[in-house]
């Protein structure tokens, strides 16, 4: 039976794991601000914006805690230049469409990582002279365990649109093996990772839930049936390539000018959807989606109301995407 | 990542459609329309609603930056971005749900990013003077507004979460107040400098006349004293911007 004073970690070794615990934190709260302007899913907007506080808030009271354990206040300390380097790694997917590596990287690997690192740190505190920090590691605990069940949620529904699993898998097994170069945030080694399945949901993806509902809810499109109709037919026009048909639908106020972009001129589409829908007054503009074999383009219509029915004021490319010939 | 982020770079949902404020406010002068939404009926007040909506969320996005943007900053400054970003995060909920509440949906009216180009003030006490205390002092004026409107047409939703919106708000403002104190302690130049931002944010905010002293019914967008004081503007920098909006030009 071992005695009830006796310790796992040294006072100077506390104080530096609480460093290393309180950079990678530090650095979480940092890069999950500045991913917020970079992701466009509502529900992956709201997710890290919520964590981003709580992030701060585990750096903070990791950073106050130094000085009780004979440390210069609010310092983070990388374990070495591995972890930096893992850190380097996980910050990296930064363009629109990497939400899903931006996620997995922060709720499949740093944060299931940090929750066990936690859990074995406060079962290795002594329960006498340690209950600071084990007071800290179990708040810090208890957000990890919430925030890797919302994640998971967020990225369930994330990975559903389909074609990202495998990227998903890819990048996590990237990011594992850059962790495990490490020895993870102490630098001491990973201890093992509780499966995703043994996670408890709880608040956490409750509340995730709720965000994924706020973004895919909302009324269908405010299109009046005239304008419905004109936006099928100036579509059927588009991906059947008919000039004629098209001009049809333009104000002849606005002919000018209105040339299609010659990028997409030969290109072959072959169906068409709506992908929104704005209010301007008595005018709409839609965003009408078109798709083919090579490409894709969506155009921003602003229709106006005229006495002979819609008709098209302006057209401009949104965006456009065409495949290099192979 | 790149410090700042450009505004045509703010990553969002295909179902968003995005144009200039100007291309606007301009479309719907062209129609006879006020160019901001004058809370005279449910639809203008959901109007305005969105576009506090897409505000909110600029505003997460950009205290999110301030947290990235930063990191030689005092900590302090950090831990009080990361708390906007919480409030900000909630706030856009709010927003999200109030849209639900009068029958909208997000998207329904075009997202401008004139918020984001005044966040992204390369200097922290610059983008605090301007974002705080400009970008969040007007927050203060619209939503003192909304929840006097709310009141009028008897919706309790709407008037109570935009009254605990307006809270975080004050304190938001009263942050930027203190930082850009502590920034500048000792750097006056720096100081004029922030505060010559915040000028052309409060300026271009009075967007030609549009936000003036006067009752909440008169003017499309009034100026909250009350509110303003709690956050620490003083009555000397008060009456400085009703002036400023007095000689405002008309858009």
């Amino acid at each position: 039976m071992t005695h009830s004073l006796e310790g796992h970690h040294s006072v100077e070794q506390s104080a530096r794991l609480i460093r290393n615990y309180r950079y990678a934190a530090e650095r979480m709260t940092r890069l999950l601000g500045g991913w917020l302007p970079l992701t466009p899913e509502v529900s992956a907007k709201l997710l890290m914006g919520r964590h981003v506080w709580d992030n701060a808030q585990h750096a903070d009271l990791f950073g106050r805690r130094l000085p009780e354990l004979r440390a210069p206040a609010q310092v983070s300390e990388p374990s070495g230049p591995a972890f930096v380097a893992f850190m380097e790694a996980l910050e990296s997917p930064e363009t629109p469409e990497l939400t899903v590596e931006r996620l997995v990287g922060v709720y499949r690997v740093l944060k299931p990582h940090l929750l066990a690192v936690y859990e074995q740190h406060l079962g290795a505190a002594n329960a006498v002279y340690e209950p600071p920090t084990c007071r800290i590691l179990a708040r810090c605990i208890e957000d990890e365990r919430r925030h890797v069940a919302a994640g998971e949620t967020v990225l369930g529904h994330l990975l559903a649109a389909g074609g990202l699993y495998d990227r998903a898998v890819a990048w996590q097994r990237r990011l594992e093996e850059l962790l495990a170069a490490a020895g993870g945030v102490t630098g001491e080694g990973l201890p093992p990772v509780a499966p995703r399945s043994t996670v408890p949901e709880g608040e956490g993806s409750g509340e995730a839930r709720e965000f994924i509902r706020l973004e895919t809810a909302g009324s269908p499109w405010a299109l009046p049936d005239d304008l419905r109709a004109a936006v099928q037919a100036f579509g059927d026009a588009l991906v059947n390539g008919e000039a004629g048909a098209l001009d049809r639908w333009i104000a002849p106020s606005a002919r000018s000018g209105q040339a299609m972009d010659p990028a997409l001129a030969g290109v072959r589409l072959s169906d068409h959807r709506v992908v929104a829908v704005a209010r301007l007054g008595a005018k709409r503009i839609v965003k009408l989606r078109a798709g083919g074999p090579s490409a894709s383009v969506t155009l921003a219509l602003r229709w106006m109301p005229d006495p002979d029915g819609w008709r098209l004021e302006s057209i401009e490319i949104a965006r456009a995407h065409v495949a290099s010939p192979a | 990542m790149d410090r700042p982020v450009a505004y045509d770079k703010l990553a969002r949902e295909e179902r968003v459609v995005r144009m200039r404020a100007r291309d606007v406010a301009e479309a719907k002068i062209e129609q006879g329309l006020p160019p901001f939404p004058d809370l005279r009926s449910r639809e203008s007040i959901r109007e305005r609603v969105h576009g506090i909506m897409v505000g909110e969320m600029q505003a997460m996005e950009g205290a999110g930056r301030s947290v990235y943007d930063f990191p030689d900053a005092p900590w302090e400054f950090t831990m009080d971005m990361a708390r906007q970003v919480w409030d900000e995060s909630r706030h856009l909920e709010i927003y999200l749900r109030l849209i639900e509440h009068l029958g909208g949906y997000p998207g329904e009216y075009p997202e401008t990013t004139i918020l984001w180009r005044c966040a992204c003030a390369e200097d922290a006490a610059a983008r605090v003077a301007g974002v705080n205390r400009g970008l969040e002092g007007l927050a203060c004026d619209v939503f003192n507004q909304l929840v006097h409107i709310a009141r009028k047409i008897g919706d309790p939703v709407l008037e109570r979460s935009v009254d605990f919106v307006l809270a975080d708000e004050i304190t938001h403002v009263r942050m930027g107040s203190k930082w850009l104190t502590r920034l500048t302690e000792g750097d006056p130049e720096r100081r004029r400098r922030a505060i010559e931002f915040q000028d052309t944010i409060d300026e271009r905010f009075n967007l030609g006349g549009v936000r003036r002293d006067g009752d909440h019914e008169e003017v499309l967008i009034s100026i909250a004293t009350e509110a303003r004081r709690l956050g620490g503007f003083t009555g000397e920098e008060i009456e400085r911007l009703i002036k400023t909006t007095q000689r405002s030009q008309v858009y």
